[in-house]
């Protein structure tokens, strides 16, 4: 693997600073913990103050003082403009196509952004057991846009995964849409090395670089042959204001940005 | 007036071998502790826990009762994988029924109207239909014609649930901010049990939350256990949080038998009074 990238900012700085830019104001947001949770707080403070931030424990329009530890932490709750049912987050809200924006990692990620949350090895008697589905697989069938968060690295970008928790824009050979599902699928996967889309078969493109890194570096951490774009973007650094923001206020403990 | 109050003890005695039990709560949230650790010390075996999974689906793996565990995670919040779950999975003790939180839910709420199965398009294209060859699909009978899964009904033999408070009739009452699915379970449940904090009288429900806390009503209830501390170590807010030093204990015995024996015997095989006055020893 490629050393670090980034001068200023460290790779998980950066890649929810990267996630960060992905969100509109007014979106409707599903958060999860992590990760993705640190770029939508970041966004609500930066560009997009009126994100309506979802968390499925039925928190609905957010404004955590800090950054909650896990979905229930009631942090979420005080400031939040509504709490609904769990039931109505899963049924009405994602299955009801309400969700603009879903975030996911996982273990493992093939070309098709199909993700793999639940083991390594047999189902049966696995080598690892992983942490399951969660709301994983219904984020990924439902949200309008998938975000995929995810450090590169060989055993997680892989050609086949070992069993799919959450499908992508093509499980063996069948398309999303041959498969009735009707959110958009995965839009870009956000590495700490660079950035990838996905091309109009559904296979995931490497379309942006982070200063400093080389296409050898993505590749060297992707199980496949990875499609490089003709011209690959290169991200601007993150802002001094949103570094700040990360590291003063949003998570001075470094629980995400470790 | 019909007083439904029981003991941890009653509850077992009312579950037999092989039955499915649904437990409330939320991965180490208000999980009903004391009913579930009475089970594990119990000659009780091959049950199927349906479960937002915790410490109960990781107390009764490491127990052998479990036969089953139908979960859309199991975990312990501040401790992402429960580990005697995790155990238990990789060694293939246990037979697993992974399914998307939706997906679980929507068995529950299935079981709940007595529906067979609740049609959703989550699980397609997921390998779970491959694993689970026992989930189906149907055609939507109207022009769409639409494939949609046939998520079948999770139905229960027995709910678990613990509530902050309740009275002697089975009403009972949620305090902190997050109702889960108790309610859920106890309406696709048959039998259903319910330990509290704290039996109060009914007209006395009122004084500490809105009606809207009052999730769980006594048409939906078959025994009330009063077990102060009952859902310990896990969070019952407002009562108490989350006793986290003592669930990095529990969480440690999972790779080391002694120190399981060890925790067997003074947290696990011990009456729901014992166990009190252990936690008070401990401080």
């Amino acid at each position: 693997m490629a050393t670090d990238p980034g001068v200023t900012a460290s790779a998980a700085e950066r890649m929810a600073w990267r996630a960060a830019s992905e969100l509109r104001d007014h979106d409707v947001v599903f958060v999860g913990i992590g990760l993705p949770n640190l770029a939508c707080n970041l966004a609500s403070r930066l560009h997009a103050p009126s994100l309506n931030m979802i968390y499925e424990s039925g928190v609905v329009g957010s404004r955590p003082e800090r950054l909650p530890v896990s979905i229930g932490d009631p942090a979420l709750v005080a400031g939040s403009l509504g709490i609904v049912s769990q039931a109505d987050i899963f049924q009405c809200f994602l299955q009801g196509g309400r969700i603009a924006v879903g975030f996911l990692g996982g273990a493992q990620i093939d070309r098709w952004g199909n993700i793999n949350t639940t083991v390594i090895g047999d189902y049966e008697r696995p080598k690892v057991r992983l942490p399951g589905s969660g709301g994983a697989c219904e984020i990924a069938t439902h949200a309008r846009r998938l975000l995929i968060i995810m450090r590169l690295n060989r055993r997680a970008f892989v050609e086949r995964c070992d069993y799919i928790t959450s499908p992508g824009h093509r499980v063996n050979g069948v398309s999303r849409r041959e498969l009735g599902l009707p959110g958009g699928g995965p839009e870009k996967i956000i590495t700490d090395h660079g950035v990838m889309t996905f091309d109009e078969t559904g296979e995931a493109v490497l379309t942006e670089l982070y200063p400093g890194v080389s296409v050898d570096d993505v590749r060297a951490g992707v199980g496949w042959h990875l499609r490089v774009a003709d011209e690959l973007k290169t991200e601007a650094e993150p802002s001094a204001e949103a570094l700040r923001l990360m590291r003063e206020e949003l998570d001075p403990q470094r629980l995400f940005l470790k | 007036m019909a007083d439904k109050r029981m003991s941890e003890a009653d509850v077992v005695a009312r579950i037999e071998d092989g039955m499915t039990i649904g437990v409330g709560g939320w991965g180490s949230r208000r999980k009903p502790m004391s009913i579930i650790r009475e089970i594990a010390r119990s000659p009780l075996k091959d049950l199927t826990i349906v479960s937002y999974g915790g410490p109960d689906v990781g107390l009764l793996c490491a127990t052998g009762k479990v036969k089953k565990v139908v979960y859309g995670f199991v975990s312990l919040d501040s401790i992402p994988l429960e580990p005697h779950f995790r155990a238990a999975r990789q060694k293939g003790t246990i037979e697993a029924f992974e399914l998307d939180e939706g997906m679980f839910q929507w068995g529950l709420y299935a079981a709940a109207n007595r529906l067979p199965f609740l049609p959703t398009r989550a699980g397609l294209g997921s390998d779970i239909m491959r694993i689970n060859p026992q989930l189906k699909t149907v055609k939507s009978p109207y022009e769409d014609g639409e494939e949609l899964v046939a998520m079948p009904a999770l139905n229960l033999d027995v709910a678990l649930i613990h509530m902050n408070r309740g009275d002697a009739r089975g009403n009972g009452q949620f305090l902190g901010p997050d109702p889960y699915f108790d309610d859920l379970f106890c309406n696709a449940a048959k039998q259903r049990f319910m330990s509290v904090e704290k039996v109060v009288p009914t007209e006395d429900l009122l004084k500490e939350g809105s009606i809207h806390t009052l999730k769980i009503n006594r048409m939906m209830v078959d025994g009330v256990v009063e077990a102060p501390q009952g859902a310990h170590f896990t969070t019952c807010e407002p009562d108490y949080g989350r006793d986290e030093a003592f669930q990095k204990e529990y969480a440690a015995t999972a790779k080391d038998p002694e120190l399981w024996s060890a925790f067997y015997a003074k947290w696990v095989d011990v009456d729901a009074a014992t166990y009190r006055a252990n936690l008070a020893e401990r401080g």
